[in-house]
């Protein structure tokens, strides 16, 4: 059928059917601001304005569009300037987005800001709480909402001529947030329960150290570099090209969690109209590998097929198809007959390293690591011992033992898994991937696909978010295979649904805790045993377990003597089930241990009766103290002893009991009751976290910076930006060192072509580890800059001769000491045309011997309903030592959205599968992220150490804000009400069945 | 999969098409849910022509175009505020814009927030053609055969009815797990609706007076146990909201 609409007030004449979306409709006629998330309306990524309204185009057809006028992000505004043609430059919202950093990945940005301009042509001067009812229908899984808020509020007061555009950072207001003394005690305030009526600004609180202070890009809130192409909705993800020939690549997913498949008939399939190729696993190689994106050798077994003969979860691959349309490729598996023989299924990972039970993995492929054993079902086995762990238990006055359960979790990044791929002319298979990892993509599929890893190349787009779920080589051998298959472009994008059923999540385990302790406090002796359930395959299974045991047991060393040597024992078995694989998720298994560690902690403490605090910072690693567990393990390579370099936790704590009132509310009876309404009890919770910063030794980052004839530098990372900033950061840091502004520089990201190699986007390393490379590259060429300029002034005769140890760079310029200078446009244009040419370039790399750890304070205020055991979370605190914090915008932006995933880990996010493995969350609906209007006040602070492993000081931020929300909130129920949970999410009926058990 | 579409500018040719046999024919409301993926192959019949996105007070009565959105039904100001809070627990501000009110009575399961309240409020809805009538109660055991060739065209509901909704959910925004609406008229009579699990909202009570409403909750709940929360958490919880409904009710005014 053919249907005419007019988009931004053009008229398109659309050859569709019933059927197509008004998404699909759209980004068939090039409108890719218009994204891809789900296909129910639930994240609200794909929303436009139809005839006004804000509509969620994948539940809105084509058809039902005719007629209508649409208004896409396209339309909305410009960069100001496009070479000779004026433009009338962004639109207020889109320029507030830009300032305040309201853009981390930039996928649901378009989205936001349509509903924002369609609340804002209504209403000129809007209510914080009505920002937040229009952005409820768009999901955001990477701000917490803080900064898309505030974007819309000062927008509309720009509009309105209340505020001027662009006046987020005068120096007025950066003094305002740049604190170098702590805030007024007592100044701790929260929010009415479940309401967001408090405005946030979004400049975190910085106790600057003294050098941030000597810097003039680093440690400053820059606009992100990337900002501008996703205001406006550019074609810059995965999916937004469109190559002639394309295919539409779907899996056939196994409705049974364990089988072995019998027969695969695909005749009718390959007979349908439009179906170009069919594979199973009798048309592709048989190449066992891990699809963990980690560095060479994979620490883990390799247990994997891209097709198998047997399944085993429900979700499992079965057959690849290949068709002219998605449509047609999804009715293609329909007609695909599977006769399976099923097996028993284990579901319980308690069950499987029973003895008797069925074993998952018989293949004769399987490749064993370290201690795995598939013949029991063991994907890894980890045990620790640091100093005397019985004598320590000997020693105590007491023995606390309890057990813990933490659930499986999504990471729900809004653009799903998506790949394209196609042969070049020189016959090289591009694969075009949202990945973290986009060198261990190509390493590891090399082998898969029967290719050499230099017959490959991989683009790394724009990411959608990844937190983990994207550290995984997961589905770009489907497209691969399938270009293979057919010769031509594939591309091949998951559902929603598939994010649930087919991608990866965070292990469950269940968790015991010992702890021996003396009645003044001191602890004799930690033990840590947990039962981590990988799943089908056994990807990143040995090193999340082992972070839970590295991190969150690493925390608590004792006090006294038992500094110096503390017994500390972690014992870990990591079993296959038949449920979807675990994998990475950001945080690596700590969040899985400090949901025991810090309820156990406070249990422990209110046991001695000594203030939960105290008791923390009594027994908490310090400055000079060794990494207990540097010694003992390490990710892939052998361990090696760490110094604590630099530990702000105590003025961490400081900092955090004062923001969230800790003082005046904790132990106050009176506070926890709200008159009138006996039913609902407050309480106030903390958690200490530590997290990792990169692995030692392992991952390597790389960049290189190239000088153009203006004097801008191109910078290649090899990192990946996933939506964290990185790209910006990485760019502080060279401007820092080569002395030019942000503007200056044109940073990329990545192509395993054109970019250095970079072990990729995890582990809290980019900031740190790419970082340093970058600093690495900008010294060189800085060193190089300042022989041209050298060059260039003695060759003028103006002066005495000069050194280059005499220059130093400033403002785009080179700078003698007597004050002579040569601009970087003259240095650049000499250097590449006038005289002794030479191209300024210089690559750098770096990998760390240590891996400093970050710090926190994490700290929650609840309601509970002590009748229905519904909790509300009214604030949430997180006073967090990062070292040095290169951009207080971007940093800021993932404490709070890692502060909002951790409180889904808290209260509302698992995943649960039925007596046969059915998953019972398949969309957004049930499985429910929160939304805009929902939010609890989220204040962050940063307390800067300078860590003097780094050239800047820096440390990891991106994971610890998801270790000290749950254990906080765990901690503040109890404090409200006496409900003493082992199990998280803190559902109202663990809740209620743990209040009902206290009575 | 949607195999046809059609957009009938009258009644007349709109029930044609829905009383075709072959192929399957479904109205088209707002599309939220007929246009998600789906393995039946539909034709659709668009009612955004016919006119039926209207609200009008007559008398005591409200009356809803079937077409009419959740958020045309939540900006009018005089529905009781438990229908304008059930409606913003039911759908996102974006989906509220194109979800329409018949089109969520008739797909609505047990965790409808919107569906409970107007079960409760004994909702009235207009068949065509013959603007036959009959209450959501009645229809929502039996809803796929009782549209079968026809359409619902509009929804009425009573004003100056005092309605009460309460629920418990993970997070504020989240689907319930259990929830309560409960409506009173003038008369005295009161109906409990609970909901939060199942194929659709239940009514516990249709009564004189509110007599009853504890026992009744628990009958209605004991055997509500599902993978979401046990029959015991629910009965438990369900017990407590009623109290609150009935304290809401009795506080506050409903129209």
């Amino acid at each position: 059928m053919r249907i005419v609409l007019s988009v931004n007030g053009k008229a398109h004449e659309l050859d569709t059917h019933p059927g197509q979306s008004l998404l699909h409709g759209l980004r068939g006629e090039g409108y890719f601001s218009v994204k891809h998330g789900c296909e129910t309306g639930e994240c609200g990524a794909c929303a436009v304005l139809v005839d006004g309204q804000l509509t969620n185009s994948c539940v809105h057809s084509s058809a039902q569009a005719e007629g209508t006028e649409i208004t896409t992000v396209e339309t909305l505004g410009e960069r100001p300037g496009q070479g000779w043609k004026l433009t009338e430059g962004l639109h207020p919202l889109q320029r507030a987005f830009v300032e305040s950093g309201a853009i981390q990945c930039g996928f649901c940005t378009p989205a936001m800001l349509l509903a924002a301009k369609q609340l804002i042509d209504a209403n000129a001067n809007p209510t914080e709480a009505e920002v937040r009812e229009v952005l409820s229908g768009v999901l955001c899984r990477c701000t917490g909402y803080v900064k898309p808020v505030q974007a819309v509020m000062h927008a509309a007061a720009v509009m309105r001529g209340d505020a001027q555009p662009g006046d987020w950072f005068t120096p007025t207001e950066l003094d305002k947030f740049f604190i170098p003394s702590p805030p007024d005690a007592g100044s701790g305030s929260s929010a009415p329960a479940g309401s967001s009526d408090t405005l946030v600004n979004v400049l975190p609180r910085v106790l600057i150290a003294p050098q941030t202070e000597t810097w003039k890009r680093v440690g400053r809130p820059e606009v992100k570099v990337d900002a501008l192409k996703l205001v406006q909705g550019k074609p810059a993800f995965t999916a937004d090209v469109e190559p002639r020939g394309l295919l539409h690549a779907k899996v056939l997913h196994s409705l049974v969690a364990h089988a072995r498949i019998k027969k695969i008939d695909t005749s009718k399939a390959r007979e349908l109209p439009g179906v170009v190729a069919v594979l199973t696993h009798e048309d592709v190689p048989r190449v066992v590998y891990s699809t963990a994106g980690q560095s060479d050798p994979i620490p883990g077994p390799l247990d994997t097929f891209s097709l198998d003969r047997k399944v085993r979860f429900v979700g499992d691959r079965v057959a690849l198809v290949a068709a002219e349309s998605a449509d047609v490729a999804e009715r293609a598996l329909k007609l695909i007959e599977v006769e399976y023989e099923e097996l028993p299924p284990i579901l319980d990972p308690r069950e499987a390293l029973k003895a008797g039970a069925e074993i998952i993995h018989d293949e004769t492929e399987y490749v064993d690591f370290d201690e795995s054993d598939a013949a029991r079902n063991l994907a890894a086995h980890i045990h620790i011992d640091i100093g005397d762990v019985e004598a320590g238990f000997a020693e105590a006055d007491q023995i606390v033992e309890f057990d813990y359960v933490v659930p499986k979790v999504q990471q729900v990044s809004i653009e799903p898994h998506v790949a394209v791929t196609h042969w070049d002319e020189d016959d090289r298979l591009v694969i075009r991937t949202s990945t973290q990892v986009p060198f261990h993509v190509r390493r590891q599929l090399a082998p898969v696909l029967n290719l050499p890893i230099r017959r490959i190349r991989v683009i790394k787009p724009r990411i959608g978010g990844g937190f983990g779920g994207k550290q995984e080589v997961l589905m770009e051998d489907v497209p691969a295979h399938l270009t293979i298959a057919t010769g031509r472009p594939v591309i091949y994008e998951y559902t929603r649904e598939e994010e649930f059923i087919a991608a990866r999540s965070r292990h469950p385990m269940r968790v015991r805790m010992k702890t021996g302790v003396m009645k003044d406090g001191t602890i004799t002796a930690n033990e840590m045993y947990a039962l981590s359930d990988t799943g089908a395959y056994g990807c990143h299974a040995l090193t999340v377990a082992g972070n839970t045991g590295h991190k969150a047991m690493a925390l608590y060393v004792g006090d006294g003597k038992y500094r110096q040597q503390p017994n500390i024992r972690f014992v870990a078995d990591v079993v296959y089930t038949n449920t979807p694989p675990s994998g990475a998720y950001r945080g690596y298994g700590v969040p899985q241990g400090f949901w025991p560690v810090e309820r156990h902690m406070e249990r422990i403490a209110r046991t001695l009766d000594i203030d939960p605090i105290e008791f923390r910072l009594k027994n908490a690693l310090q400055i000079g103290e060794l990494q207990p567990f540097s010694t003992a393990w390490s990710e892939g390579r052998e361990p090696s002893p760490e110094i604590i370099e630099t530990n702000g936790l105590e003025e961490c704590v400081r900092q955090g009991r004062a923001a969230i009132g800790w003082d005046q509310k904790f132990g106050n009876s009176a506070w926890r009751e709200l008159p009138g309404k006996p039913h609902l009890r407050k309480g106030i919770g903390v958690a200490l976290v530590m997290q990792g910063t990169a692995i030692p030794y392992l991952d390597m980052g790389g960049a290189s910076i190239k000088m153009n004839d203006d004097g801008s530098f191109n910078v290649l990372v090899g990192a990946t930006d996933l939506g964290t900033g990185s790209d910006t950061v990485l760019g502080q840091m060279a401007a820092e060192v080569l002395g030019v502004g942000l503007d200056d520089l044109i940073v990329y990201s990545s192509d395993t072509d054109f970019t250095p190699f970079d072990k990729g986007a995890y582990a809290s390393s980019t900031t740190y580890i790419s970082g340093a490379a970058v600093v690495n590259a900008a010294q060189k060429v800085a060193e190089r800059i300042a022989h041209r300029a050298v060059l260039i002034l003695n060759e003028k005769g103006d002066g005495p001769d000069i050194d280059p140890g005499e220059i130093h760079l400033e403002d785009s310029r080179a700078i003698a000491l007597d004050g002579r200078s040569v601009t970087f446009s003259e240095i650049g244009h000499h250097s590449l045309h006038h005289a002794k040419q030479e191209q300024i370039m210089a690559v750098g790399s770096y990998v760390s011997p240590v891996a400093p750890p970050p710090f926190a304070a994490q700290f929650a205020e609840v309601t509970v309903d002590t009748e229905t055991g519904m909790v509300i979370v009214d604030k949430l605190v997180m006073a967090v030592d990062s070292g040095i914090i290169v951009n207080p915008i971007t940093a800021s932006g993932q404490v709070e959205g890692g502060m909002t995933q951790a409180l889904g880990y808290a209260i509302s996010e698992e995943m649960r599968y039925d007596g046969k493995g059915v998953a019972r969350e398949r969309d957004l609906r049930d499985y429910h992220i929160f939304a805009a209007h929902e939010m609890p006040e989220l204040e962050t602070i940063f307390v800067e150490t300078f860590e003097p492993s780094h050239p800047f000081g820096v440390k990891a931020v991106a994971e610890i804000p998801m270790d000290g929300v749950a254990p906080a909130v765990g901690n503040a129920i109890l404090d409200a009400c006496g409900a003493d949970l082992e199990e998280i999410p803190a559902t109202p009926e663990r809740v209620w069945r743990a209040l009902n058990l206290n009575k | 999969m949607i195999v046809e579409y059609h957009r009938p500018e009258k009644m007349d040719e709109a029930l044609s098409l829905l009383a075709r046999k072959s192929p399957i024919t479904r109205p088209l409301g707002g599309g939220t849910q007929l246009n998600a993926p789906s393995d039946e192959e539909v034709a659709v019949v668009d009612l955004q022509s016919l006119q039926l996105d209207f609200i009008k007070q007559k008398g005591k009565q409200l009356q809803l175009g079937a077409s009419l959105t959740l958020q045309g039904l939540f900006d009018f100001k005089d529905i009781p505020a438990a229908l304008a809070d059930a409606i913003r627990h039911e759908a996102t501000f974006t989906l509220r814009r194109v979800a329409t009110v018949a089109g969520c009575l008739v797909s609505a399961d047990g965790r409808s927030s919107f569906a409970a309240t107007m079960l409760a409020l004994d909702a009235e809805l207009i068949f065509q053609p013959n603007n036959e009538d009959t209450s959501y109660g009645e229809f929502l055991p039996l809803r796929h055969d009782m549209l079968a060739g026809r359409l619902i065209s509009q929804v009425n509901i009573l004003t100056q009815i005092n309605l009460a909704y309460e629920f418990v959910a993970r997070t504020p925004a989240d689907l319930p797990i259990v929830s309560v609406a409960l409506a009173r008229w003038p008369s005295g009579r009161t109906r409990l609706v609970v909901g939060g699990f199942g194929a659709a909202p239940h009514l516990a009570l249709d009564g004189q007076d509110a007599s009853g409403l504890v026992e009744a909750t628990a009958n209605a709940l004991n055997e509500a146990g599902d993978q979401w929360a046990s029959a015991e958490y629910r009965m438990a919880a369900g017990e407590k909201l009623v109290q609150r409904a009935l304290e809401r009710i009795e506080v506050e005014p409903g129209v």
